[in-house]
């Protein structure tokens, strides 16, 4: 290799074709995506995040939230549940064939077979489609998180680093907005232990006109300011709220599927 | 100015050169075994450039595999979805029916039967003619809306209609359909309500 | 030294000086950064009545102005020398270069800034808005296409490994950031595309970039300072091959919400770097050992020979974390942060304090004024990457293992952590220390040689007045 533009062109050769697979390919399979619909309804998704919340993704892009928090939830593997939903006409037959199956956290093929079992014997059952790994038993998500999720947000915010847990699904899990602003002001108000730095410069603290300001937050004793005053969040904060309660990523999709339950068992569980 | 003899100016001789040795042969034949153990993890994990396959899927067999597909709930589901595209724009996706398009599924004598039979017919073979729907006379005709859906997706769609909007009657198979379909031979007559009458229910 | 070779060092004097001693600064400004930044960990609640004092607005600025204030004017300005020297010939048109890094270090100004305004594009590695980018953009082409002119001119018409490693690099930036910016700032895709192409850019940014030059830079001063042929020609046109083709194919880590194939098909190249990390290792290996063995007291040819062996454990952090199973373990944790740093300080930037020590009073023509402080200074800096890698390698892998286990509550998975992080904030401080000397040694530098010039001009100045006293 004694020639300059031969280098340049064998490393335009190798860039062009790492260009092609990581930045055309994945344009031109991707980059036309549209809703899709969801499994089992004829609902679409996504939905474009409302005003509020669009706001607040550009506050959350400012502020490098980013830097402690991923919008990703991994899923490590998938299994099947094998519910009986009516035994039928021979119920002891049935009841007797089930305690000799594993019908729970099994393949598909085997949920098939035992299904074709139980049904043979008389019985009645449903398939149900589940999740597994770390993220989706800690209730960070219901599945993995998909393409589709971040259909029309910019800039989208995958994070790298989990110094605080994911937020795909945090609207989900944490529905409630006076939640997340009590949470922004003072973490360890709700958090107990919390590392979060609180982020204060999004409230205002300032004295208590003639009457309370509605948006006040109902702070607990140590972290409330002097008597007379009241903190109130900024309309950033109400943004960023905003936003992170439409962080849901819960329908079950053709490339995510899972079987939604009722709501009584899908319950968020109430913990960061 | 510094001085040149400094410790800066010892230790600069003449630009470095290249030896000419030979690349060992060893480490092509590990590149190529590592190529190929790559290839074999990439056939395993990538899913063939599939858009819709994602981790932990390893194909698209394996993600078809895993969609939910039995029980009832599926079956309505699917019958609603190829109900709202094909019948809901006349019968309303409500079952309502519009005034002066079509009459309304919702509590209607015709769909709420014993059997499926008569019912089965209409999207089959299309209906014309004078016919009373739920307390209101009708004089108009319909296609054979359903003939051209497959066996499974109209009886998703029957199924759907009997067992929605109050209508509580008896899911219908895609063996069903197919017994129905192969009785009418291949270009069945439009049906009229003195016809569907005749046949069982 | 020859007269033509004086010539060559001189040459390159006022480009050098603008670019490492900007550099210098910057590599201050970012350590001290990172060390606020990573204060947040021990004492959070002092942090947030300030916008501008959160992590999420210190640690990318200090990612940012560790990588674009520092390495890439010292891995540019390394490069000018380089092709001078090999190629027999003096920089010519230096004014050009210098107006480029000028430019350069306007847009980083530029960039930091804007990040902490709250202008940041949000993407990893591209945080500069708009115009700190563009000013980048353009300081970086000037810069390059100027390299290479002067790399075309050249007397001495044989290449030498090093010039592919540095040509391929030069080649890459303005690519993979014209690509990037266009595509995530300029005229946004849509939807994961975004952050597809944004690891494509970071990954080839961090890894690739620094990669090549430092490689390169390498592959010059180790035969050099050994006194040894470059073992071999060969081993090192397979090595570039290798590593530019495996290397710029990955960066999608493992469990991306982006089809599999993506995913699967950077970890399958993350795995075949084995092979050039291999060859890499070999032709360092081969080439120092039994050599005249200059002493290596703390010189540059200790710093260049301590970040090759830097290069080779980021580079086997980056397979090891590809690996099947290993991947998902340490996925999100400070395990791969470890291995930025690594990459970033340990390799690349230790390779630049060993080249700028050797280059700097060559090209200025005044030693170092403190060069007791060289020595000093790699101590700290060794000693701040060890320990700030193996903290977080260890610390990394214990987080992975509690984020794995869904029966350990998350809060214990960062409480876990916090030990790890106090042992890493000493590695900041060790290495904030060793920038530190390092700027104080190259502004010295810096002022001496103003001093000088200030001295010559004055003495011209004043010179025709004193004829004019003798004749009168």
């Amino acid at each position: 290799m004694k020639n300059g533009f031969v280098i340049f062109l064998a490393a335009f050769a190798v860039l062009a074709s790492s260009w092609g697979a990581f930045v055309l390919a994945p344009q031109l399979q991707l980059g036309g995506a549209k809703q899709v619909t969801v499994l089992n309804s004829t609902d679409v998704y996504p939905a474009s995040r409302p005003g509020e919340a669009a706001q607040g993704l550009q506050i959350y892009r400012a502020n490098g939230c980013a830097a402690c928090h991923t919008e990703q939830v991994q899923q490590d593997g998938v299994a099947c549940d094998v519910v009986l939903s009516s035994a039928g006409k021979n119920p002891s037959v049935v009841s007797n064939l089930i305690s000799t199956l594993k019908l729970e956290g099994i393949t598909e093929e085997a949920a098939q077979a035992a299904a074709d079992q139980i049904t043979a014997a008389g019985g009645k059952v449903e398939t149900h489609i589940l999740a597994t790994g770390p993220d989706i038993a800690r209730g960070w998500g219901l599945r993995h998180s998909v393409a589709e999720d971040f259909l029309y947000d910019y800039p989208v915010q995958l994070g790298g680093l989990r110094i605080g847990p994911d937020l795909a699904d945090v609207g989900r899990r944490l529905p409630d907005a006076n939640w997340q602003l009590l949470h922004l002001y003072a973490p360890k108000s709700v958090v107990k232990g919390s590392l979060m730095p609180p982020f204060r410069y999004l409230f205002e603290t300032k004295k208590i006109g003639s009457t309370p300001s509605p948006d006040a937050l109902n702070l607990p004793k140590e972290f409330a300011p002097a008597a007379g005053y009241e903190v109130v969040p900024k309309p950033e904060a109400k943004h960023l709220a905003a936003y992170l309660l439409s962080l849901h990523a819960d329908v079950p999709l053709y490339d995510a599927p899972f079987t939604q339950l009722s709501a009584s068992t899908n319950a968020p569980a109430n913990k960061p | 100015m510094s001085d040149e003899t400094k410790t800066c100016s010892t230790d600069s001789g003449t630009e470095p050169t290249a030896a000419r040795l030979h690349l060992p042969m060893w480490i092509l034949v590990a590149l190529l075994t590592l190529l190929y153990l790559g290839g074999i993890y990439f056939d395993h994990h990538s899913g063939w450039f599939d858009k819709q396959v994602y981790s932990p899927y390893s194909n698209a067999a394996m993600l078809e595999s895993y969609q939910p597909k039995s029980g009832a709930a599926a079956a309505l589901a699917a019958g609603r979805k190829s109900y709202e595209a094909v019948c809901g724009t006349c019968h309303g996706n409500d079952g309502l029916g519009k005034p002066g398009q079509a009459p309304q599924l919702a509590g209607s004598e015709w769909v709420n039967t014993k059997g499926h039979n008569r019912l089965a017919h209409i999207p089959l073979a299309g209906v014309s003619g004078p016919m009373q729907v739920a307390g209101k006379d009708w004089n108009m005709s319909m296609a054979a809306m359903g003939a051209a859906l497959s066996d499974a997706d109209l009886a998703n769609v029957l199924t759907y209609i009997r067992g929605s909007w109050g209508n509580k009657a008896g899911e219908v198979t895609a063996d069903d359909i197919k017994g129905i379909r192969s009785g009418m031979g291949g270009r069945p007559q439009m049906m009229t309500h003195d016809m569907l009458m005749a046949m069982p229910e | 030294m020859t007269v033509n070779e004086k010539q060559i060092d001189t040459s390159c004097r006022v480009p050098l000086l603008v670019l490492f001693g900007g550099a210098a600064l910057w590599l201050v400004v970012g350590s001290v950064l990172a060390l606020v930044a990573s204060l947040t960990f021990h004492m959070p609640d002092k942090f947030g009545d300030c916008p501008w004092g959160t992590y999420g607005h210190l640690q990318p600025a200090a990612d940012d102005a560790l990588l674009y204030g520092f390495c890439i004017p010292a891995g540019l300005g390394v490069l000018l020398w380089i092709f001078a020297r090999i190629g027999q010939t003096p920089l010519r048109g230096a004014m050009v270069p210098v107006v480029a890094a000028h430019l350069w270090h306007l847009g980083v100004l530029a960039g930091l800034v804007g990040i902490f305004v709250g202008d940041s594009t949000g993407f990893a590695w591209l945080e500069f808005p708009r115009g700190g980018s563009a000013l980048l953009f353009f300081a970086y082409l000037l810069l390059g296409l100027w390299a290479l002119m002067n790399f075309s001119g050249r007397n001495e018409r044989g290449m030498f490994p090093s010039h592919w490693f540095l040509i391929a690099a030069l080649f890459v930036f303005p690519w993979i950031y014209s690509t990037a910016n266009i595509l995530l700032v300029g005229w946004p895709v849509r939807g994961v595309v975004q952050a597809i192409i944004a690891w494509w850019f970071g990954n080839n940014l961090v890894f690739l970039w620094t990669s090549l030059v430092g490689i390169g830079a390498a592959f010059y001063f180790l035969p050099k300072f050994s006194g040894r042929p470059l073992h071999s020609y060969y081993y090192a046109l397979f090595a570039f091959w290798t590593l530019l083709l495996f290397g710029s194919m990955r960066g999608v880590p493992v469990g991306a919400p982006v089809p599999a194939w993506l995913p699967a098909l950077s970890a399958m190249n993350s795995l075949f770097l084995i092979v050039p990390v291999i060859a890499i290792a070999i032709i360092g290996w081969k080439t120092v050992r039994g050599g005249a063995g200059r002493e290596c007291k703390g010189g540059s040819f200790c710093m260049i020979k301590f970040s090759f062996v830097a290069f080779i454990l980021s580079a086997l952090l980056l397979v090891t974390s590809a690996c099947p199973h290993f991947s998902r373990l340490t996925q999100f944790t400070w395990f791969g942060a470890a291995q930025t740093q690594l990459q970033l300080y340990g390799f690349f930037a230790i390779t630049m304090f060993g080249a700028i020590y050797h280059i700097l009073p060559r090209a200025v023509g005044i030693e170092f004024a403190f060069p007791k402080l060289i020595r000093v200074q790699h101590w700290f800096a060794m000693a701040g990457i060890i320990l700030f890698v193996v903290s977080l390698v260890i610390g990394g892998v214990v987080q992975g293992l509690k984020l794995q286990d869904p029966n350990v509550a998350f809060a214990d998975s960062t409480k876990a952590m916090l030990p790890f992080l106090r042992a890493s904030t000493m590695g900041l401080l060790f290495m904030l220390v060793a920038n530190l000397l390092f700027t104080l040694n190259v502004i010295a530098l810096i002022f001496a040689w103003k001093w000088s010039v200030a001295k010559t001009v004055f003495a011209f100045l004043i010179s025709p007045l004193a004829k004019t006293e003798v004749k009168a």
